[in-house]
């Protein structure tokens, strides 16, 4: 069931990798030639934390800027919020489901198998992630270790693990794929925004904790290297909510 | 034959609300029968099926298959059943045959002589992708799957949607096969007179409810009978609607059928005063049984 779901979804997913590679190598072209003046740029710092916080005028801050904080995250949680929400709720309102669960299979295990599928479109996101990191460095004059872009690729890897899931809880819980799809992508969203902007009002700090981009970006992977909190929360969370969807399709009717 | 049916249903009920659903059903299908199932758009047939697959629970009553409870053992009672849903949906991207290994795969496997038999008995193009397959080509696909692991009872919701008469003839014979090999067949349709050459035993549902379930023998005996008959000149149809045992009367220029219950005698005497030119007795099909029992408040 995962190889059937995963040859339905792998060459999209190829294609944006291909495509994500092409767009870092191209960003890390870039950063000699305008690095310097963008760094002199007064930017307000709620712009500035939308981008990342980044500062321009270094690679580590070019990057964390154009990848880290928008472009990854954005390609990682689309395909795999996409994928999730197609693949459950989506095949069932295509009443394809209605044919696979007439056949000796449990519910959950269909769940799960889909799961699989999607988590190997985020590796092959992740993967391309990092590939177009080591190129788009090299090509900018270097200044990352290969440690830190490697640390960035396993906490986008993780994010879009908890985001495909909530997509997968969604939709294997209601059977409907433009609720699951808008839901788990305004949860990515928001996720987004608070993370950018709580710090900024102090007593709204705490909401930060709230969001899945706080584990992925909150702790700046690019600088700091890999987040043993981050990631186990957002793993954790993709499990609790791979079970939430698979014992929700257990214990509904089948919509078509 | 097996002492206890293939299908027994007690009370099988799914409300949805509006008066929509299923309601009260008590059916038992024997096994080796080939079981016709029928009754016009949303009156239950689907949901019926749906619930013996447990693909959707029952609001009340409960249902055996194969001896099986349709929510507690539901996994053995896939594994041996086929199902052709209605309206099927299929991968549009994989091809037949990458479809029918996937489905195959899901039961551990299939015997492969057994499916390239059936897909060479429809004609089925397996090598195109779905999603170029015309509805009757992809219905193929759909009987290749619900057969290919010979199972023991087949739920076929609609079979014979798209299917050109050549293959509904192949699945005529199909079915008559299995049917001897003393494996059972529950099939639903609105379109009578698909069902009218396979089935012996049929159902008929009514907004949920089961209005009759006999033998078309039985059935037949209760239709009415009409004559047609063709007059030199046009009569008033009056005149026979008058008759005590009339039920219909259809004019056509100067033809005109009379349906009626009991002796033709009345009518045949009523038509002896014109000049008539022919009478033939009109074939009761099971659309006018069908129809008699949709439109009255027939007894169940």
């Amino acid at each position: 069931m995962a190889k059937i779901a995963l040859r339905l979804r792998l060459p999209a997913a190829v294609s944006a990798a291909v495509g994500l590679i092409a767009v870092m190598a191209a960003v890390g072209a870039l950063f000699p030639s305008v690095g310097h003046t963008i760094g002199t740029l007064n930017i307000p710092k709620s712009v500035s934390n939308l981008l990342g916080g980044g500062d321009y005028g270094t690679i580590t801050g070019w990057f964390r800027s154009e990848i880290a904080a928008i472009y990854g995250p954005l390609v990682i949680g689309a395909l795999a919020i996409t994928g999730a929400a197609a693949t459950t709720a989506g095949e069932e309102e295509d009443r394809i489901l209605g044919l696979v669960l007439a056949h000796p299979i449990r519910r959950p295990r269909l769940v799960a198998a889909k799961s699989a599928a999607i988590a190997v479109i985020v590796v092959v996101i992740a993967v391309a992630t990092w590939i177009g990191l080591i190129v788009g460095v090299a090509l900018g004059g270097g200044g990352i270790t290969l440690a830190h872009m490697s640390a960035l690729a396993v906490q986008l890897a993780f994010f879009g693990f908890a985001t495909g899931a909530l997509a997968i809880a969604l939709g294997a819980g209601t059977g409907r794929r433009s609720l699951a799809t808008g839901v788990a992508a305004a949860v990515a969203i928001l996720g987004w925004l608070i993370n950018s902007f709580a710090p900024l009002v102090g007593d709204l700090d705490w909401l930060k904790y709230l969001s899945p981009f706080y584990y992925y970006a909150g702790h700046d992977p690019l600088t700091h290297g890999v987040d043993i909190v981050g990631v186990i929360v957002l793993g954790v969370l993709a499990l609790v909510l791979t079970a939430v969807g698979m014992v929700g399709i257990e214990r509904r009717d089948l919509r078509a | 034959m097996s002492a206890s049916p293939v299908i027994a249903t007690s009370g099988l009920s799914k409300d949805y609300g509006s008066g929509r659903g299923l309601f009260g059903l008590d059916l038992e299908v024997e096994q080796g029968e080939v079981f016709g199932f029928l009754g016009p758009n949303g009156a239950g047939k689907s949901t019926t099926m749906r619930l013996l697959l447990d693909l959707i629970r029952p609001t009340s009553g409960s249902a055996r298959v194969l001896g099986l409870d349709t929510v507690s053992q539901s996994l053995e009672i896939r594994r041996r059943v086929g199902f052709l849903p209605g309206d099927l949906a299929l991968y549009p991207k994989l091809t037949g045959r990458a479809m029918l290994d996937y489905l195959a795969q899901l039961r551990g496997g299939v015997e492969p002589r057994t499916r390239d038999a059936l897909v060479e008995r429809f004609g089925a193009d397996i090598d195109r992708p779905i999603r170029q397959l015309s509805t009757g080509n992809r219905q193929k696909l759909g009987l290749v799957q619900a057969f290919m692991h010979e199972p023991e009872l087949l739920i076929l919701d609609e079979p014979i949607a798209g299917l050109d008469p050549l293959v509904q003839q192949s699945f005529h014979a199909l079915l008559a096969e299995v049917s001897s090999l003393g494996r059972t067949v529950f099939l639903s349709s609105h379109t009578l007179s698909e069902v009218e050459r396979v089935t012996r035993r049929l159902a008929i549902l009514r907004q949920g409810r089961l209005v009759v379930v006999d033998s078309l023998e039985n059935l037949r005996k209760v239709a009415v009978e009409r004559l047609e008959i063709e007059f030199a000149a046009p009569v008033d149809a009056a005149e026979f609607r008058a008759l005590p045992a009339v039920t219909e009367v259809n004019v056509e220029g100067a033809t005109v059928t009379v349906g009626f219950e009991g002796s033709a005698d009345a009518v045949v005497k009523a038509a002896a005063v014109h000049e008539v030119r022919a009478i033939r007795p009109r074939e009761e099909d099971l659309e006018d049984i069908f129809l008699h029992y949709y439109r009255t408040d027939a007894p169940a």
